[in-house]
């Protein structure tokens, strides 16, 4: 049986980390590490040393034997684009603490928090009231908020743009809604390019969706809904790139990002624009890649299991696959879950790059929002949990790599954030440590117990997905931690896990505290003295105990040096 | 067949031609009576019933058809006997004295929901019963006026009785239930 | 929604004779269902009906008629069993049509008109229907005007529901009522179900007209309409037939010979048509921009005596009401001899006292609704 990574826990101690504090000493053996931004994929091992991922080490030859991508893997922490939190105004679906939380739960470290709050998030009171409720929950996920476009979002006179980005914004969005007018709109992108910063649009013709509630096509005609075209987007997409292409002569930074593209032929428009050099930006969300309209008929099978041979999307019907009630109200969202060969074309477009990231569109909703009838009901998926399992899902399937969809969640996003990240998207020595470990092999079923997010409007509920999150680091600190880790007894022993998560100071630390209140700042030297300690510490071990322990070893054993 | 046979065809035959006699001699002749057999196989019992009348008094009486589906007092019974065979009462029932006609006289049960469907379709003068066989254990304090045979039973005893009109022969038959574990389908008549 | 069933062990099943034990519901002893017997907890769409399921809703149908033909048309067979209407929608003539029927089956019947859903009232529609059981309903027949509402209220109310229409999506029974007609019409009284038999629409041409986009009528009537083998054609203006073309290439449920056309060309869909269901057209579909005018629907799409003309002579119209007459309709085409509109509402009343039979003495089993 293959070896996955490692990790030795204290027997019978719990790690002890709190949820954001910092760690001070995180080993992972035997890894399969994932990292886009230098674009190396392969067995490893890292060290974090005082919230700091200190080293990361590649294993070749004998030493990375047994280790492939399907057990445990690094990669960076994901970075969502797109997400609703719901505070202020509608702490009953989400709240800013709740919502990051569920972040960590889902593998991401910083998420972009829409501005369609109530107050919506159009000038810098709002914006400073949601980065103090971050700060307040003490999770160390990083909150980057955006401000919207116009005043009150209601699409006339711009927002205080300006004074948005001097209080952090990093971006603008209507979303919720498309900037409904061209003008305003065109407006948008000179200002905010001016400073650097992009206008996020949701495209949507609303006068060609209004009422609608399902995709345009056959299970809406079946199920008596009112359809929603693909041409509402499209449509917009089309306007909206013709604004762009307009501005960009005036104001070369403008910078433009479509979000949650869900058709084929909006994919088709992107993928022409950037052809032409056209520097337009877009997402796709898990779901619309993962999901399809029949969901809303009680299919439960994943999108390219709902295509035939010829691209064409199946029919349920003679499929025989309806397996669930009709009219799930978790299954309705904007834009709305559209065919098999739209959900192939937002698959295709992660593939070739066109779509440059996954966002989770995440939309927590109440009970009492979805609990109604389904033309009726709230729209959204509570997504930023189940986004890593539905990408692992097409990785399963083989109709996309590994690589490709961390990719998607880390230096995609982070290309389109540039500098407001305020970190590196990728596994680099001497920055502070983001990251999320997750195991391939190991499932979990959704459940609204499991689901850390006030929203359980998730069609995902009762279905299993790989992709269990392990540990989640932001910024050096802890996220999320699964709650197996610190039961040594709950460990599954087919794969030998060996890490130390501790926090507080070691001693090899506390030596460098004394030099540095000593006067003696710490040099390269001794860093470097500092990190080619640990790794031979590692080596050590590894020559040690080339045999994989199954049961964490005695006490008093090597981790006998961990602080709790 | 499973059971032990308790009536021959040549056994029913006698019974119905005596029934036939007794259902005239109570009336003191013809006048007034029409039968009505109580899905399903009280309905050819009756017709059988009516030509042997008609044999031996020259007289026609009305036959008519009851099904009592619809006035079963268990509504778990519609899953068990979901065919509705139709009810056909060709004639005036006010003043009529009724000679309700089954193949099985057991809890009494079919009896009294049947004297329910009766009553709305009109008034009869009065309302008699004859069945071919009679198996005891009644738990309504219902009577029948003709009995082909009395068949004392247990309850753990199925008692079927054959027609040619239905079944392609004559003979009633006795058995005991298979074990509990073991489905059976539900023989024709059971209410 | 597929047919779950869930069989009741046989238990201690008593002997062939007389009833079980115990009187009312439920009983001592359980029976396992007999082959065809109706096992659907909830009524919410014909599509997932079977054909022997269909064949025993006619035939029940059939003798409820007898009953209905009676002096005294009721029968005991509901009798304290409580049936509750709920309709969102106004709606006289079915909510009077389903509350004969539960009456004339001696239940006791709560009829509620709410005048509007969950969005401008007050209660939540989970909580109507809660409240609804609290009282005592066991069958709930509900419409709505929200398409698929009645699979909310189905998921909390632990008896039976009965969909009387919701939105544009299904009128189950209505289909039902269509095909009961059409088959005492076409067909006479021919048993349905010899196995391998059914489809006794076979060779027959039924043409619906009008806006079928908007039409649960038009939705379910496909259903059970190509179930029973008939040509089905769909008619009307283009903007109404929307999505239509697809359905019909498909075939209902994916069944190449359950395929149906879509046309807006009125005379081809007439001519030597067996039956023509006129659906009403109403004036909201001007606003919605999908219509010039009443007037020019009634003077290309109009069922008139002229028109029907060219449909063979023995073949009927039926319409689900209300009528428009002057608009999809001609009066006197409505009540003239080829209208077995009245014919309609009869069965109505009979197909609905056949399912609140049936879905009371269903085995209680967790079949899923639809």
């Amino acid at each position: 049986m293959a070896e996955r990574g490692w990790m030795a826990v204290a027997p019978g101690r719990p790690t002890g980390v709190a949820i954001g504090a910092a760690v001070a000493d995180l080993e992972i053996s035997r890894a399969w590490l994932v990292d886009p931004s230098s674009g190396r994929e392969g067995p490893g091992e890292l060290v974090v040393s005082d919230g700091v991922l200190e080293a990361v080490s590649w294993l070749a030859g004998d030493e990375a034997a047994g280790i492939d991508d399907g057990g445990v893997i690094v990669a960076p922490g994901f970075i969502d684009l797109h997400a609703h939190l719901r505070e202020p105004g509608n702490e009953d679906a989400e709240t800013v603490a709740s919502a990051l939380a569920a972040a960590a739960h889902g593998g991401f470290t910083a998420v972009c928090a829409m501005p369609n709050t109530s107050p919506p998030a159009d000038e810098p009171g709002v914006l400073s009231l949601v980065r103090a409720a971050a700060a307040a929950s003490g999770s160390p996920v990083a909150l980057l908020p955006y401000g919207t476009v116009s005043a009150g979002r209601a699409g006339e006179v711009l927002a205080a743009i300006g004074e948005l980005a001097d209080a952090g914004a990093v971006g603008f969005s209507d979303d919720g809604a498309p900037v409904r007018s061209g003008s305003l709109l065109r407006n948008a992108l000179l200002y905010a390019g001016a400073i650097g910063l992009p206008i996020v649009d949701h495209p949507e013709d609303l006068e060609q969706t209004s009422g609608a509630e399902a995709n345009e096509g056959l299970v809406a005609t079946i199920l008596g809904l009112r359809g929603w075209p693909g041409a509402g987007e499209v449509a917009a997409v089309a306007r909206d790139l013709a604004i762009f292409a307009d501005v960009l002569t005036d104001s070369p930074g403008a910078r433009l990002h479509l979000t949650h593209l869900s058709t084929a032929a909006a994919v088709e428009q992107v993928r022409a624009a950037k052809r032409r050099g056209l520097p337009v930006t877009c997402d796709v969300t898990p779901h619309h890649v993962a999901l399809t309209g029949e969901w809303l008929a009680g299919a439960r099978r994943w999108a390219w299991q709902a295509l035939d041979d010829s691209g064409r999307a199946r029919d349920p019907w003679a499929d025989g696959v309806l397996v669930a009630e009709p009219y799930d109200q978790s299954t309705r969202v904007n834009p709305p879950l559209r065919s098999a060969d739209d959900a192939a074309a937002c698959l295709a477009a992660l593939v070739d790059g066109t779509a440059d990231a996954v966002a989770t569109d995440h939309a927590p909703h109440t009970v009492v929002d979805k609990a109604v009838e389904f033309g009726v009901a709230a729209t959204g998926i509570s997504g930023i949990e189940t986004a890593l399992g539905l990408l692992l899902a097409a990785v399963d399937a083989g109709r996309l790599t590994l690589g490709r969809a961390i990719g998607a969640l880390t230096t995609g996003p982070a290309s389109i954030l540039g500098a407001r990240l305020g970190r590196s998207a990728g596994l680099t020595e001497g920055a502070p440590a983001d990251l999320v470990v997750f195991d391939r092999s190991d499932g979990w079923r959704v459940s609204a117990d499991g689901l850390v997010s006030r929203g359980k409007n998730s069609p995902l509920i009762g279905q299993t997905l790989s992709g269990r999150v392990l540990l989640t680091l932001a910024g050096g600190r802890l996220a999320y931690e699964d709650p197996a880790l610190a039961d040594p007894y709950a460990l599954p022993a087919r794969h030998p896990w060996r890490h130390r998560l501790g926090a507080g100071r070691s001693p090899g630390d506390r030596r460098t505290d004394a030099r540095r209140s000593n006067g003696d700042t710490p040099s390269p030297n001794n860093r470097r003295s500092a990190s080619a300690m640990r790794s031979s510490r590692i080596a050590r071990r590894l020559l040690g105990q080339l045999v994989p322990l199954a049961r964490p070893g005695p006490a008093g054993g090597p981790s006998s040096t961990l602080r709790a | 067949m499973t059971g032990r046979r308790i009536m021959t065809a040549d056994e029913i035959r006698r019974a119905v031609v005596r029934i036939s006699h007794e259902l005239v001699e109570k009336q003191a002749g013809t006048a007034g009576l029409a039968l009505v057999g109580i899905q399903r196989r009280g309905v050819p019992l009756a017709r059988r019933l009516a030509d042997a009348v008609d044999e031996h008094e020259g007289v026609r009486l009305p036959v008519g058809a009851l099904d009592i589906t619809f006035y079963r007092d268990d509504l778990s019974l519609v899953a068990a006997q979901p065919v509705v065979k139709g009810t056909e009462l060709p004639f005036d029932l006010n003043g009529a004295t009724i000679v309700l006609v089954d193949d099985v006289l057991y809890t009494g049960r079919t009896i009294r929901a049947a004297m329910d469907a009766l009553v709305d379709f009109g008034r009869p003068q009065a309302i008699r019963l004859a069945v071919l066989v009679d198996r005891g254990h009644r738990e309504l304090p219902i009577r029948a006026d003709h009995v082909g045979k009395n068949v004392p039973t247990s309850r753990e005893e199925v008692v079927r009785v054959h027609l040619t009109e239905i079944d392609g022969e004559d003979d009633v038959e006795i058995e005991r239930r298979v074990d509990a574990a073991v489905v059976e389908p539900i023989p024709e008549g059971i209410v | 929604m597929s047919l779950d069933v869930e069989r009741p062990g046989v238990g201690d099943a008593p002997a062939a004779g007389d009833s079980t034990p115990a009187g009312g519901r439920p009983p001592a002893v359980d029976r396992p269902p007999a082959a065809g017997a109706w096992l659907h907890r909830h009524l919410l769409d014909v599509d997932a009906l079977s054909w022997p399921d269909i064949d025993l809703v006619l035939r029940t149908t059939d003798a409820m008629r007898e009953v209905l033909a009676r002096p005294i048309a009721k029968v005991p067979a509901l009798r304290g069993t409580n049936v509750t209407i709920l309709f969102y929608e106004a709606s006289t003539r079915t909510r009077v049509s389903f509350e004969v029927a539960a009456r004339n089956l001696s239940a006791d019947v709560s009829n509620i008109a709410v005048a509007s859903s969950s969005v401008t009232k007050g209660e939540s529609l989970v909580d109507t229907v809660k409240t609804v059981e609290a009282l005592g309903a066991r069958i709930l027949v509900i419409r709505h005007a929200v398409s698929g509402a009645p699979y909310l209220a189905a998921s909390v109310f632990t008896g039976h529901v009965l969909n009387g229409g919701d939105g544009w999506h299904a009128h189950p029974t209505q289909a039902l009522l269509d095909l009961y007609t059409m088959r005492s019409r076409l067909a006479g009284d021919v048993a349905v179900t010899a196995p391998g038999a059914g489809r006794f629409l076979s060779g027959r041409k039924v043409v619906i007209v009008g806006d079928v986009l908007h039409s649960r009528v038009a939705r379910s009537n496909i259903w059970t309409l190509t179930a029973a083998g008939a040509d089905l054609w769909l008619c009307g203006p283009a903007t109404l037939l929307r999505g239509f073309e697809a359905w019909a290439r498909a075939g209902a449920g994916g069944v190449a010979d359950r395929r149906f056309t879509v046309t807006s060309d009125l005379a081809a869909a007439l001519r030597d048509a067996d039956a023509v269901m006129a659906l009403r057209i109403q004036q909201e579909r001007m606003a919605g921009g999908m219509l010039p005018s009443l007037r020019e629907y009634a003077a290309r799409y109009g069922l008139t005596a002229e028109r029907l003309g060219a449909a063979k002579p023995a073949a009927f119209v039926l319409h689900p009401g209300p009528m428009n007459e002057g608009v999809e309709i001609a009066p006197d085409v409505a009540s003239g001899p080829r209208s077995v509109i009245t014919d309609q509402v009869t069965n109505g009343v009979a197909v609905r006292m056949a399912l609140l039979y049936l879905l009371a003495g269903s085995a209680g089993g967790e079949a899923l609704g639809g």
